[in-house]
């Protein structure tokens, strides 16, 4: 259908469309309008994704000079796929509509592993390996070496690429990842590097995170994008997370003994090219002495993307003397890696600040603030002077250098915590130095800064107050969208106590109790004998799971679970887990049902979503509260309270509500969808708990449903599950023939969850449709 | 001259038969002999021909062996080879002990089988009766495409339908303390079925040591003893058998896991698309892997979960039919092999390298489509479209009517309804008319015909096209078999309704019929002679 979205005419390739979806778009309109960034919550399964590229596809073909590209960001590589397989839909429907042919181009990029066609490359299993082969084929100077040295193996794709690839841009379409490979196969060209040339000219861009917030990948990918781009991040409610871990650095022993091997193989490559080539050193020197001077012409005309890992302070002055020429600044780095190595060797914890760490290393082995801060510039130089093959091998000392230059370019947002042994095991040395990020704005600032409009949605973003506070941003749009539904088909229970009246909690005080532990027990055994085909369970922790499911064992609570469904479980290793998905799915397909037991925060309850029968109830154990003894918690914590007046606890709470809002989300995919949402905690039913779930949950979450005991929760699940098991034709049907009345304009209730065309364009649909949105 | 792919399990020289040394092979489906010095067997007998066999008294100074067929004819084999002959002949005749038995059997299925559908068809058997007790066509015609089509519907409907297994069957067996400080479990057959049938490795085990080493009952003891049954407990004695079956479940789980998950949507391997560098990230620091500082409580904490997540994927497959990998390791003596192969191999890395080919390949060519498929799922909307599932119906109704309204299909099946008795081109005989016209027992001999002629004409027309000599020679066979039953069959017949009634219009139909096939054969014959002059 064709809608009007406040004059800006939206082709949307289906021939009805959800109110919430009509909500979305009007506010996604105003924030492009307003070329500011925008904050939406709208829940899972209302088709965010179409509206997001109808609206802003529409808005590209409208006002092109306005906005030239779409960056589409989302989590997980089946996401990209999914994103490219709509936005080709949307292509067809409009092909289809004005019969012309599109002269749009999107594409998805991907990291090699996923985008190579070379035959030996391409068979290797992990992404590094296949990063580390491909840059040995392609890397400028082996190819220079090539010239001299025919017999060197080489990548004839990337060679082809070269040659050819650059000449005529990629033909309009939509391009999915196995597409263009495809394509690249086909022309013979490398479709890796065919997709990061091309991204240039997109139209659209459809990637993962990464590669516009990891400041190493950025710089290599993304600063070339146009300012005039809207950014999406989808799902996004871990976007902290992403920003945080992106600017962490770890160093242990380990890492340490590789930079000491990876510097003396730096100072003997020196010593032979010193002999052979002095010149190209010479040529370095001279180019670091001119300073980083194209770099800070590039950022000031405004070209580049700034990485905030080069701060603006080093483009405008030359590298510092001292570590000048190679020799002096490998010689520096061995004084560097000396001094980490000796504050590695301690026995007790130690946490300081940037400013801290500085002060102590000038004092014992003079080393001052501003070469440091030069560090990963100069050995970027360096690395590519002494023309090393494999880069990966220099990961410890990259790693190394990186660090030297965060720790003297952030006096805030930053804390050192250097701990001799795990807490679980303190006989057991293995020092770490974690140098921790605290504040998630310093990896994102850039992105807010450069693009017009940046989106960050997700179907649970609740409160969504707190996402511009912790990224420091100012959004001009803020909303929550509910899901209309014909029917109610989402069921959140609160169960706080067992038949025995004991309350269950995973409280850190009573989470061993017995008496909580066979709670829950009864609690999944109950809900397997009445729920049909999937049920998943989350527990608060990997830990807290083993130790459950151990004494479930000894009870023999699971053996009598056996006896209505079959159980997999999650393990730490992914491949395990896959496994056990599959044979999950496969139960639930075969209809002998089965049960998931897995963790809050892991792989499970981040990725894999259970629609329909794969999901027919969802089971949160506890609340899943973030492991809160962790210094490197707690120093953030702190910093979010002296910086942004978050309290301990609001983000506390706010943290694992959102990550209990994903567990139970993952069973609701769609208005055709149906799941219970049982949450077993009795804190769950605390104003300040239930408040912070997403407003979508928080409707359905009635009084009645609080604070249930086992017995109660069964029936009311029966009951919901009777309702529910209707067919669902019948009450779409029921929904179409609801349609047909309304388009006589009969006013009904469950016309509510779908529109069509004329409905939109009546005056009293719109003014209902204004309610949906929630402005926060 | 022996056909190189059978396999010859035996060889005996000097064996002499009829007086004339030779060699005696026993193979995979027959016994052979064949005479010194020649490389054919002038004796040769299927293994389900022999009836028996008899062997002479120990005491007797010849030492022979005699096959009895099912003919009654026997065959001598006379073991002469001085030295040795007592123990060739023992290791010949244990051997046909061994084989004997199997295509006995095979051979009573079949003729069971004969008689059951003759048993259950009244209407086979009058057939029967009409056709080869007569000698129109031999049994094995009559068989040959009866019992091939039957055979497959049948062994479906016969073969009970399978039971799936409970989950819990472990469950279910509640140990009970017996009073006298000790515990009793209560096994029952279907239980110990489904331990077979999910632990393939439990049964092997029970194959190689019951009765053989310990009873029944020892080796139950023993099981509900080990580790094995009860999954918290780590493997520590190796003196317990079991200690073999976890680590093959544990080998077929890595095999499993080792091949990766077929639907991209739940690859956890493949969800990330960059994975931060090592030492980035707010915690990153690899929770140490290393065995040593866990505790015992986590190591057994984690077995486990590896046995539920097992256990569930063994009843799975056992349920679902489907041998999964590792079954198939155990379950298949061949496979064995390849067991044996993997461990031998240095740390598996020869086996493991082939199979990540196979399954790049298989990746390779399955996936795509796959992942479209899933994809394409993920992102539909079906509430969004119209709703135009009913209109498609409607449709395809209207266009089945104009296809059942067409000529095509109405001549055709005027033809077929004119064609059968009682239709246009009978109506002399309209059903009222033979009803009220015919005696029953005339009726019920009209209707044998027809069936009887049916199955003789399908018979002949399924020699056409005629493109092979066998068809060819059976085809002729049929026109002499249709000829002979219109001699002894029909025609008394309708000599007999001639007696009785005037009307003799009652056989028209089935003579049109035979003339037809006539006719054809006629065409086809001339058309061959034709061709040859």
């Amino acid at each position: 259908m064709k809608l009007n979205i406040e004059g800006l005419l939206v082709y949307f390739p289906y021939d009805y469309i959800y109110p919430e979806q009509y909500s979305y778009m009007l506010e996604l309109k105003r924030t492009l309008d307003a070329k500011g960034h925008g904050v939406l919550e709208m829940p899972s399964g209302t088709g965010k994704t179409i509206s997001l590229l109808s609206l802003i596809v529409a808005y590209q073909r409208e006002y092109p000079l306005e906005v030239t590209k779409l960056i589409y960001c989302s989590r997980t590589v089946p996401e990209i796929e999914k994103v490219v397989e709509e936005l080709r839909k949307l292509m067809e429907f409009y092909s289809k509509e004005t019969g012309e042919k599109n002269n749009i181009l999107a594409l998805a990029l991907s990291s090699r592993k996923n985008l190579c066609v070379h035959p030996e490359v391409s068979s290797l299993r992990f992404g590094k390996e296949v990063d580390g082969k491909c840059h040995s084929l392609t890397a400028s100077y082996i190819r220079a070496q090539r010239h001299s040295n025919p017999s060197l193996p080489s990548c004839r794709f990337y060679e082809e690429f070269d040659a050819m690839g650059k000449q005529v841009p990629l033909p309009a379409g939509v391009y999915n990842l196995d597409d263009l490979k495809d394509f690249g196969r086909r022309k013979g060209w490398c479709p890796y590097y065919l997709a990061r040339y091309s991204i240039l000219h997109a139209n659209i861009i459809v990637y993962s995170y990464h590669y516009l917030l990891d400041p190493k990948i950025a710089d290599l990918v993304s600063k070339e994008l146009s300012k005039k781009s809207v950014v999406v991040f989808d799902e996004a409610h871990n976007i902290d997370n992403v920003c945080i871990d992106s600017m962490s650095v770890n160093i242990t022993r380990r890492t340490l003994d590789r930079s000491q091997a990876n510097v003396e193989t730096l100072q003997n490559t020196i010593l032979k090219i010193k002999e052979t080539d002095a010149a190209k050193l010479k040529e370095e020197y001279r180019r670091l002495v001119e300073g980083l001077k194209e770099a800070n012409v590039a950022r000031e005309t405004d070209i580049y993307m700034s990485n905030p890992v080069l701060p603006d302070e080093i483009l405008q002055e030359a590298v510092p003397g001292s570590i000048r020429t190679a020799e002096h600044f490998v010689g520096f780095m061995k004084r560097f890696l000396e001094y980490l190595k000796a504050r590695l060797r301690i026995h007790h914890v130690v946490q300081e600040s940037a400013p801290q760490f500085l002060k102590d290393i000038f004092e014992k082995v003079c080393i001052d603030r501003k070469p440091l801060r030069f560090c990963a510039e100069r050995l970027r130089s360096l690395l590519r002077t002494l023309e090393i093959a494999d880069i990966a091998d220099f990961s410890a000392i990259t790693l190394i250098s990186n660090f030297a230059t965060l720790v003297s370019t952030y006096s805030k947002g930053f804390t050192i915590i250097i701990e001799p042994f795990e807490d679980r095991t303190p006989t057991i040395a293995n020092p770490v130095l974690h140098f921790s990020c605290m504040d998630p704005s310093i990896a994102i600032k850039p992105v807010f800064e450069r693009f017009q409009s940046v989106i960050i949605t997700s179907g649970t973003l609740s409160p969504l107050d707190i996402y511009p506070r912790i990224l420091d941003f100012r959004p001009v749009t803020v909303a929550s969208f509910t899901m209309t539904l014909a029917r109610t088909c989402l069921c959140p229970l609160v169960v706080g106590r067992g038949n025995d009246q004991v309350a269950m909690t995973s409280k850190f005080e009573t989470r061993e109790d017995f008496a909580v532990i066979r709670n829950y027990g009864n609690l999944l055994l109950e809900m397997s004998a009445i729920v049909p085909d999937g049920i998943v369970a989350f527990f608060t922790s990997y830990t807290y799971m083993e130790n459950i499911v151990a004494s479930w064992y000894e009870q023999g609570i699971l053996e009598n679970v056996q006896r209505n469904k079959l159980i997999f479980i999650e393990t730490p290793d992914a491949a395990e887990t896959s496994m056990a998905l599959e044979k999950y799915q496969e139960a639930c397909e075969n209809g002998r049902g089965a049960i998931l037991l897995s963790v809050a925060r892991g792989k499970v309850s981040e990725g894999i979503d259970f629609v329909h029968h794969f999901g027919r109830a969802v089971i949160m154990f506890g609340v899943p509260y973030v492991y809160t003894q962790s210094r490197i918690l707690k120093a953030r914590l702190e910093y979010l309270r002296d910086q942004f007046q978050i309290r301990e606890n609001d983000f506390l709470t706010f943290d694992a509500m959102r990550h209990a809002a994903q567990c139970v989300g993952r069973a609701i995919r769609g208005k055709t969808d149906y799941g219970l949402m049982i949450f077993a905690d009795k804190r769950y039913a605390r104003a300040d708990k239930r408040g912070k779930l997403p407003r979508w949950i928080q409707e359905h979450l009635t009084d009645g449903s609080l604070n249930l005991t086992i017995d109660e929760t069964v029936q009311l699940s029966k009951h919901f599950l009777r309702q529910m098991a209707h067919s669902i034709h019948d009450i779409s049907n029921c929904n179409v023939q609801c349609f047909c009345q309304l388009n006589l304009s009969q006013e009904d209730q469950l016309g509510l969850s779908l529109l069509t065309l004329e409905q939109l364009q009546s005056e009293d649909m719109l003014q209902k449709i204004a309610q949906i949105a929630h402005q926060a | 001259m022996a056909a190189l792919s059978e396999e010859v399990l035996l060889v005996v020289k000097r064996v002499r038969q009829r007086k004339q040394d030779g060699t005696l092979y026993l193979m995979a489906e027959r016994i052979a002999w064949g005479p010194e010095g020649k490389d054919r067997f002038t004796v040769s007998h299927l293994y389900a021909d022999i009836r028996c066999q008899k062997i002479s008294p120990d005491g007797k100074a010849k030492i022979q062996l005699q096959l009895v067929l099912h003919t009654g004819e026997s065959t001598n084999l006379h073991f002469s080879n001085e030295s040795t002959a007592l123990k060739d002949r023992d290791a010949a005749k244990d051997l046909l002990q061994q084989l004997l038995p199997k295509f006995k059997k095979r051979a009573n299925k079949e003729l069971e089988e004969k008689n059951r559908m003759l048993q259950e068809d009244p209407v086979l058997f009058q057939l029967y009766k009409d056709l080869v007790v007569c000698q129109v066509i031999s049994a094995e015609e009559f068989w040959a495409n009866r019992l091939s089509i039957n055979n497959v519907d049948h062994s479906l409907s016969n073969n009970k339908q399978e039971v799936g297994i409970s989950a819990a069957f472990l469950a279910d067996i509640r140990p009970q303390t017996d009073g006298c400080n000790g515990l009793r479990y209560n096994l029952t057959s279907d239980i110990i079925e489904s331990i077979f049938r999910t632990y393939p490795a439990v049964k092997q085990k029970y194959g190689e040591n019951v009765p053989h080493n310990m009873t029944e009952k020892e080796f139950w003891t023993r099981f509900f003893q080990s580790h094995y049954f009860h999954r918290d407990r780590i493997n520590t004695g190796l003196q317990d058998i079991f200690s073999e079956c976890a680590k093959q479940d544990e080998k077929g789980l890595k095999s499993m896991v080792f091949q990766g998950v077929k639907n991209p949507m739940v690859d956890l391997l493949s969800l990330e698309d960059k994975s931060l560098d090592e030492g980035y990230g707010s915690n990153s620091t690899a929770p140490s892997t290393s065995n040593t500082n866990k505790t015992v409580k986590e190591n057994s904490n984690s077995a486990i979960i590896k046995r539920f997540n097992h256990h569930s994927t063994m009843v799975l497959a056992a349920g679902s039919g489907k041998k999964i990998f590792s079954v198939v390791f155990t379950a298949d003596p061949c496979a064995n092999l390849a067991v044996c192969l993997h461990r031998d191999a240095p740390n598996g890395q020869a086996c493991e390298t082939s199979s990540t080919d196979g399954n790049s390949r298989d990746s390779d060519f399955f996936q795509p489509p796959i992942k479209k498929v899933k994809i394409q799922d993920v992102i539909e909307y079906e509430d969004l479209h119209r709703e135009n599932g009913k209109k498609t119906v409607a449709l395809n109704l209207k266009k089945s009517d104009s296809v059942l309204s067409g000529s095509a299909l109405c001549t055709a099946s005027c033809a077929i309804a004119a064609l059968s008795p009682g239709g246009v081109l009978m109506q002399a005989l309209a059903q009222q008319a033979i009803n009220q016209m015919v005696p029953n027992d005339v009726q019920g001999e009209l209707k044998h015909l027809y069936t009887a002629a049916g199955e003789l004409l399908r018979h002949f027309w399924s020699c056409f096209p005629v493109n092979t000599l066998f068809l060819e020679e059976k085809v002729v066979k049929m026109r002499s078999n249709l000829e002979r039953f219109q001699m002894t069959k029909l025609r008394p017949f309708q000599e007999k309704v001639q007696r009785q009634y005037l009307s003799t219009n009652l056989t028209g139909h089935l003579e049109d019929m035979f003339q037809m096939a006539y006719n054809k054969f006629h065409a086809w014959q001339t058309r061959r002679m034709m061709r040859k002059t």
